[in-house]
Parts: C-alpha cells; sequence; structure tokens
C-alpha cells in the first residue's frame, strides 16, 4: 500500500547552517506518527517547509500522490495538509465558531459570486460547516463558548481550538506543531483523549514534540531528528533504547551511563 | 553640442542631488534603526528652512552662524521627537507609525500655513547674488556651500557609523534588533541618537536649501514623497545607498527638466521607484545600514 | 440589538435621508449631505481594504480621481452619456488597481503602502503635468449638467436636491454591496488574513486574491463616486487628487474603528458635519484632525469599534455567578 505522506530527501540549509539534513519518510493512512528529536534538530523546519511557510532548498513531498514541493501554503493546506502552529494561532477577533467557519470554507468549492448571492446551496454549506463545527467544539469541551470571541480563552483551550480547526476541513493529513507545550498535566491528557478520538475517527496525524512521554504513549511510530539528520524511526519501545537517539538527547557521556545504568 | 550647458545641468542636478541625500539618509537611518517610517520628515526640514529664513532675514545671523543653530535645533526636536512620540511605539510599528508621523505632519504643516500662510519667501543676502566661475560653468556661492556641507555630513556620518562606539551600535541595531539587545546594547539610547542625527540632517538640509530655492510651508511635503522613493531605490535602510540614489535622482531630474519637453520631472522619481521594485525589490544597493 | 431592530433602524433612517430635500430647500444641508454621501463611500471603501483586510492603502483617492477624470473626458470630449463614461471610469479604475496591487502585494504589505501612497502623488502630477490629456492645473471648468433618460423618465440633475438624490442613491447602493461582502464568508476570509495572516494560509485562504478583491471593490466604488462627484462640482482639476480626501478617509475609519462598518459610517457622518461645527479655518481643522489621529495611535487605535469590541469581551470574561453557561449572545454587527 503506498504511504499517504512520502517524503524524500528534505534539505533547508540557513546561512551556511544545514538545518534539515535529507530527511525522508513515509507516514501510512491513519497513523499517528511522532516527531522528536532535541533542540535546534530540525523539527518545526521540516513542518514548515512540508507546508509551505519555508521554501526547502531540496527533497520532494507529496500526499495521496499529488505533488506539494514548493507549493503556496494555502494551495498545500487545501491539497489536505493542515498544521498548527507552536505559537498558537487563533483569530482573536472572531468567535470560535467564526474560527471553525473559516477554517472549512476554502474547501467546499463554492465561488465567490454564488457566496455573495447567498443561494441556497451556500446555505446549506454553511449550515453543515456549522454543524461540524460544534461537533467539533464539544469533542474539545468549549461548546459553551461558541459565541465568544477566540481572546477569551486560556493557553490550553486555545491549543484545544487549534487542534479542533486544523480538522475542520476534513485534511488527508494533520501536522501539530508542540499540542502541549507549556500545558498543564491535565490538559496534556485532555489533548491526548481528543488526539486519539480524532484518530479514531480517521485522521491520519503528525505530531512534533518535546515531551517525549506524551509521544511514546500516544504514538504507534516515532521517527528522531537529530542535527536535522533523521537518525531513528520505529516503534517507541525500539527508540526508548536506540544507543543514538539516548546520545542524542542525553550527550555521549550520558548516553554510555544510560545503557549502563 | 554645448558641453557647458549639460555641465550645468550636472552640477545642478548634483546639488539638489546632495540636498536630497540630506534628507533621505536621515529617513534611512530612522528606518533602518527604529523600523519606522518618519512621515513627517519633511515638514522638519521646512521648518528648518522657516527658522534659517527668519534667523537671516529678520535677525541678519550670518550664512554659517544660521547653518550650525538650525542643525542643532535640528538634533534637539529629533531627541525629543523621539523621546516625546515615537518612544510609545514598540513592536510592530509599521503602520502605527506611519498614521502617527502622517499626524505630526497634518499638524505642523498646516499650522505653518495658519501662521506664516502659504506664501513663498526669498532670502535675500550678499550671498544671493555672488558666483563662482568655474569655467564656464556659473556656481552660485550657496549651492557650492551646499554640496560642501552635504559631503562633510556624509563624511560625518560614515565616521560615526563606523569609528564611534555608539554608531556601531546603530547599525547593530539596524541589522538585528534582538540580537543587539542581547549583546547589552541600549536600544533607547540607540534609537534617540538615530532620530536626532536624522532629524538633525533635515534641519541642516532646510538651513542649506532656504538661501537657493523659496521657502514655504508647502516645501515638506513635496520632499517626503521623494525620499520614501529615494530610499526604495537605494534599498530600506541603506544609508550610503539613499545618499548616491538621491544624488543621482538630483541629476537625472535635472537632466530631465533640461532636455526633454515634457515638464513631468516629478514623476522621475516614483517612476523609478516602481521600476526598482518591480525589478530588484531589495533596491539597488540591498537592505542593511551600511555606509 | 437584534436583526429585526437593525433592519427597522436602517429602514428608519433611510426614509429620513431621502426625505431631507423634501424639509429644506437650505442648499447648504444638501450640500453637507452629498459631501457626506461621497466621503462615507471613500472611507467605506478604505475600511474595506484595511478595516476588514488589513491592507493600508492610499490609493483611493487616485482612483477617486481617476474615476472623475475618465467620466469628464469621456463625456466632454467624446460625447458619451455620464453613465457609461462614470462605468468606464470605474472600469479603468479597477484595471489601474490591479495592476498597481498585484506588482506590489507580492513584496509585502510594507511596499504597497508606500507605492500607493507615490501613486496617489503620481496621479496628481500626471494630472497637473500633463495638460494635453488634462488641460493641467486650469482643469475643465463648466462641465454640463447630467440626464437620467429611463422609458418614461427624463430627469435633469442641475439643482442640489437632484445631486443629492443621485450621490445619496449610490451611496446606499455602495455600502449595501459593502455590507453584503463583509458578512459573507468573503469579509470573513478578510478578516481572518487581517487577524492573522499565516493562520488564514495554513486553512487555504488566498490573501492576495482577497486583498486584489478589496482592493478592486474599493477602486470600483470610489471610481463611481469620483465620476459623479464631479458633475456636482461642475469643475474638475489636479485638486481632486488632494491628500485632503486621504487624511479625511484615514479620520473617519481610525476613529469609527478599522474593521466596524457602523462606527466608520457614523463616523463619516461626524466629519461631513464638522466643518460646519468647527468653523475654524481649513487649516486649524487640520491641525485637529492631525491631533485626532495622533492621539487614536497612541491611545486608541481601535477607534469606537475597538472600544465596542472590548465591551463585548468584558461581558464574556465576567465571572459566572451561576453553574449555567452564558446564554449565547445575539449575533453583534460587524
Amino acid at each position: 500500500m503506498t504511504a499517504l505522506l512520502q517524503v524524500r530527501n528534505l534539505t533547508k540549509r540557513y546561512f551556511g547552517l544545514t538545518a534539515v539534513d535529507d530527511v525522508s519518510f513515509d507516514v501510512e493512512a491513519g497513523a499517528i506518527v511522532g516527531l522528536i528529536g532535541p533542540n535546534g534538530s530540525g523539527k518545526s523546519t521540516s513542518i514548515d517547509c512540508l507546508s509551505g511557510f519555508q521554501p526547502a532548498d531540496g527533497g520532494r513531498w507529496s500526499l495521496a500522490g499529488v505533488d506539494l514541493t514548493a507549493l503556496a501554503p494555502h494551495r498545500i493546506a487545501r491539497a489536505g495538509l493542515t498544521r498548527s502552529f507552536q505559537t498558537v494561532r487563533a483569530y482573536d477577533e472572531l468567535t470560535l465558531l467564526e474560527n471553525l467557519q473559516v477554517a472549512a470554507q476554502e474547501n467546499d468549492e463554492i465561488g465567490w459570486l454564488p457566496s455573495l448571492l447567498h443561494g441556497a446551496k451556500v446555505r446549506a454549506a454553511e449550515a453543515a460547516a456549522e454543524a461540524r463545527a460544534r461537533d467539533l467544539l464539544a469533542t474539545v469541551g468549549l461548546a459553551d463558548y461558541a459565541d465568544a470571541p477566540a481572546a477569551i480563552l486560556s493557553y490550553g483551550q486555545r491549543k484545544l481550538l487549534a487542534i479542533a480547526a486544523s480538522i475542520m476541513s476534513r485534511p488527508r493529513l494533520v501536522v501539530l506543531d508542540e499540542p502541549v507545550a507549556g500545558v498543564n498535566p491535565t490538559m496534556v491528557r485532555r489533548i491526548e483523549a481528543v488526539i486519539r478520538k480524532l484518530n479514531e475517527e480517521g485522521a491520519t496525524l503528525v505530531i512534533v514534540e518535546h515531551n517525549v512521554d506524551f509521544i511514546m504513549s500516544l504514538c504507534r511510530r516515532v521517527i528522531v531528528l537529530d542535527q536535522g539528520a533523521k537518525i531513528a524511526d520505529g516503534p517507541p519501545s525500539l527508540i526508548r533504547s536506540d544507543p543514538r537517539v539516548l546520545a542524542a538527547y542525553l550527550g555521549k557521556a550520558g548516553a554510555e551511563e544510560a545503557a549502563h545504568g | 553640442m554645448d558641453l557647458s550647458f549639460y555641465a550645468q545641468l550636472l552640477l545642478n542636478g548634483i546639488v539638489i542631488g546632495v540636498i536630497y541625500a540630506l534628507v533621505a539618509m536621515g529617513l534611512s537611518l530612522i528606518f533602518g534603526v527604529l523600523e519606522i517610517v518618519n512621515f513627517a520628515h519633511g515638514e522638519f526640514y521646512m521648518l528648518a528652512s522657516m527658522l534659517a529664513y527668519f534667523l537671516t532675514a529678520h535677525w541678519s545671523f550670518d550664512y554659517w552662524t544660521t547653518i550650525v543653530v538650525v542643525t542643532a535645533v535640528g538634533l534637539a526636536v529629533g531627541y525629543v521627537l523621539f523621546e516625546g512620540l515615537l518612544l510609545a511605539l514598540r513592536g510592530e510599528a509599521f503602520e502605527r507609525s506611519i498614521l502617527l508621523t502622517m499626524g505630526l505632519s497634518m499638524v505642523l504643516q498646516n499650522g505653518a500655513v495658519f501662521l506664516f500662510t502659504t506664501t513663498p519667501r526669498m532670502i535675500e543676502t550678499p550671498l544671493s547674488y555672488q558666483n563662482v566661475q568655474l569655467g564656464e560653468v556659473r556656481l552660485p556661492v550657496a549651492r557650492l556651500y551646499a554640496l560642501i556641507l552635504g559631503v562633510a555630513a556624509f563624511a560625518a556620518l560614515y565616521l560615526i557609523l563606523h569609528h564611534t562606539r555608539l554608531g556601531k551600535a546603530m547599525r547593530g541595531v539596524a541589522q538585528n534588533r534582538a540580537a543587539a539587545m542581547m549583546v547589552g546594547i541600549d536600544t533607547r539610547v540607540v534609537s534617540r541618537l538615530a532620530v536626532a542625527i536624522g532629524i538633525g540632517l533635515s534641519g541642516l538640509a532646510g538651513a542649506a536649501l532656504a538661501p537657493i530655492y523659496s521657502v514655504h510651508p508647502l516645501m515638506g511635503f513635496a520632499f517626503v514623497f521623494k525620499a520614501f522613493a529615494i530610499i526604495i531605490i537605494g534599498g530600506l535602510g541603506n544609508v550610503s545607498g539613499a545618499a548616491i540614489a538621491a544624488v543621482m535622482l538630483g541629476v537625472i531630474e535635472s537632466f530631465a527638466g533640461g532636455l526633454l519637453p515634457l515638464a513631468m520631472t516629478d514623476a522621475v522619481a516614483f517612476i523609478a521607484m516602481i521600476a526598482v521594485l518591480l525589478l530588484r525589490p531589495q533596491g539597488l544597493f540591498g537592505r542593511g545600514v551600511r555606509v | 440589538m437584534s436583526r429585526r431592530g437593525l433592519l427597522l433602524a436602517v429602514i428608519a433612517g433611510l426614509v429620513a435621508l431621502f426625505a431631507v430635500p423634501l424639509l429644506t430647500d437650505n442648499d447648504y444641508v444638501l450640500a453637507l449631505g452629498i459631501s457626506f454621501a461621497a466621503m462615507s463611500v471613500l472611507a467605506g471603501g478604505l475600511n474595506l481594504v484595511w478595516g476588514y483586510t488589513g491592507l493600508l492603502s492610499f490609493a483611493q483617492v487616485g482612483f477617486f480621481g481617476i474615476g472623475a477624470y475618465a467620466a469628464v473626458l469621456l463625456v466632454v470630449d467624446l460625447g458619451w452619456s455620464l453613465w457609461a463614461a462614470v462605468a468606464a471610469g470605474a472600469a479603468l479604475s479597477v484595471a489601474v488597481a490591479l495592476l498597481v496591487g498585484y506588482s506590489s502585494l507580492r513584496l509585502s504589505r510594507h511596499a504597497f503602502a508606500i507605492v500607493s501612497l507615490s501613486f496617489a502623488l503620481l496621479c496628481a502630477i500626471v494630472a497637473r503635468d500633463w495638460p494635453d490629456l488634462t488641460r493641467g492645473s486650469m482643469g475643465i471648468p463648466g462641465l454640463p449638467p447630467p440626464t437620467l433618460t429611463l422609458p418614461g423618465l427624463r430627469w435633469r440633475i442641475v439643482d442640489p436636491a437632484d445631486f443629492y438624490y443621485l450621490l445619496m442613491g449610490f451611496a446606499v447602493i455602495a455600502h449595501g454591496l459593502i455590507y453584503v461582502v463583509v458578512t459573507s464568508r468573503l469579509g470573513r476570509a478578510m478578516r481572518a488574513i487581517k487577524l492573522n495572516e499565516p493562520l488564514a494560509q495554513s486553512q487555504g485562504v488566498n490573501p492576495l486574491s482577497y486583498r486584489l478583491l478589496a482592493l478592486s471593490l474599493s477602486a470600483a466604488l470610489s471610481g463611481v463616486v469620483g465620476g459623479l462627484f464631479v458633475f456636482y462640482l461642475t469643475i474638475i482639476d489636479p485638486s481632486i487628487f488632494d491628500f485632503y480626501y486621504t487624511e479625511t478617509m484615514l479620520i473617519s475609519v481610525v476613529i469609527g474603528g478599522p474593521g466596524s462598518f457602523w462606527g466608520v459610517l457614523a463616523s463619516s457622518a461626524v466629519m461631513a458635519a464638522l466643518p460646519d461645527l468647527l468653523r475654524f479655518t481649513t487649516d486649524l481643522r487640520m491641525v485637529l484632525y492631525g491631533v485626532a489621529l495622533i492621539a487614536a495611535m497612541l491611545v486608541f487605535p481601535g477607534g469606537i469599534g475597538g472600544w465596542l469590541y472590548r465591551r463585548r469581551l468584558a461581558r464574556w470574561r465576567r465571572p459566572q455567578s451561576q453553574l449555567q453557561p452564558q446564554p449565547p449572545q445575539p449575533k453583534a454587527a460587524p
């Protein structure tokens, strides 16, 4: 079975520094894949390249057979790859409902003129989007605030909203960039539950995280980057004891100590 | 053909270009260090000219004293401008800075019109009639002095930016504000100095120009748009790029006005700017506060 | 305010507006109304481009003047009817807007702001320095009164009252169109681009195309109102590109609140009446506007609309006195 996402030889350089070094991997449909690595390993840069927010210096990637290389970010989103951001982004002045409606509207093939004329087709699409939005808000536990401006949300609630927004358009693949960074343990468990539920309902996810325990418990497969290169790719049990991974996080001496300790 | 005619056009163009350069360099410095677009920049130049007029016509200050006094006032006003208004803008300040300084320009320009009326004034001193003869080309003394002052100002700015601690700090902040702060540079002090120098340069330009052309409250307005065009052509934040682009523009305008029948010399700056933006958006000389 | 209440208020307001020429024959009041009609359309266009889509643009006055000159030249030199000429003027404005917008928006919003400024100035320079086309600084005086000929109706538009109905009528159409756009999903996308452009991109929204849409619409509306307004003035000259119009538009939008449809409409009305209320000379009035702009940038960049939004925010942040969640608030006015 061909993989949903295929990444080949992704490379990105900044001022002579190689931030992403010839990285290749596949993601199967329905998987939850973790992407971890110490600071500066190139995780977020890879995501920025794949989603079109940074130009890559080399490599190709495709989603469900459609080549996404060098496309503008909005085109990649319309092709079915959505993402969340490390600095949690939301439309503060729009209501939660409107936040989700924006996330859906570019994907229902309705043009500008029909949108203005507001005929039956448009009304039906808007109603469907609103129903789905309320549904998602209920899933993440924010239904009470559907008509409130997003500005009133707490940090953790904003992260939940961002996760809901990222699957509003029924994307093929969702990339979450540090979904539990800076969030208290209760909220971490809540977010983990939401992600599991979304995956059960059919979403394919790639999760970039620093919280290694979170990744190990949630993901069936983990990719490890270090200094831009892929150094490991496999199930959590294997990754946990991989000496290269330990060396990357703990340094060579620390890795030896951990191996013998 | 008549070589002296072309030489005259060239010389006139260089003189006006140097005055453009003084104004544009200040604007460029302020943008480079503070990321603020000073829409009122032309008004400070106009006020300097008006001050020079009054000092010369009503209090009989001689040329050089006027230059010194007006430039000093410019430096002081720049200091006050920063501490009073610009300091309050921080972060993503681009649009707010345009609008804030636009408001300031409205206040200064219309205030000047209200106080002084739009009647142009000419400075009439013995200097106005003295000329220097270079071969077949004649150069009024006031223009010669303006040329000398412009070159001196450019040289002084170069020395400051490259050989003083504060100057190097300015270049550092212009290149990377966050890094500069981490290294311990006090951005407030550096920004204040940049604004003071920027307005001071406008003051010098206004005082140098007053004896050459007529002085009136609307003169800054036309200037500031050209200054914007110049700093884009030269490269945003690039002080020497602005100076070179300014002189080039002065010369092109002079030749266009002298040779072409179509009297659209004012449009040259904007057409050039649009061309640069389309063909080489980083400016002819690229970004960054470089001298 | 509920939807029904809003609708009733709008109808009442329109009735009152159109009754004015029947209630007074004071030409000065009618002149204020005409000025309000024209300037409010310009402010509304700026609000669409800047307040909703987040693109600071100084180009509106350029489209206003281009529409005016095009209409005049087509009527005076080629004998077109005013209506065809105004439509052509609007089309020209849109074409220019797309050209300027597309070429500079590829770079950045900052570049666009400065280019739009220079564009407006360039228009004034061309109008002044190309006499063969525009008659230069002297302009074209003595524009003929337009006539609207429909089956069964022949309306000569020559009194201030006639121009009042014409311009107010167009203003209603223009604001109605703007309202439909900003309350549709197009408006939602525009606001998304302004509020958080990278997020919008990651959701499939193309910022360039929406910005060009807002710019084109604003150019079309400004072009039409320019063409109509100049026949009320009965003279056209380069002063149609005066920075004064840009400054007035800006103040209207800043005070009313960028992104607030009703706020900007209200502040446009106040700005139209202001020259009468503040009987200073123009210069002092402009000084006051400048001070207002400075104060707004320092203290209340969101204007009245921003203040209303903060109140709405505070309502949601009030601690819950019961365990029941807040009932859904009625849809706030755009």
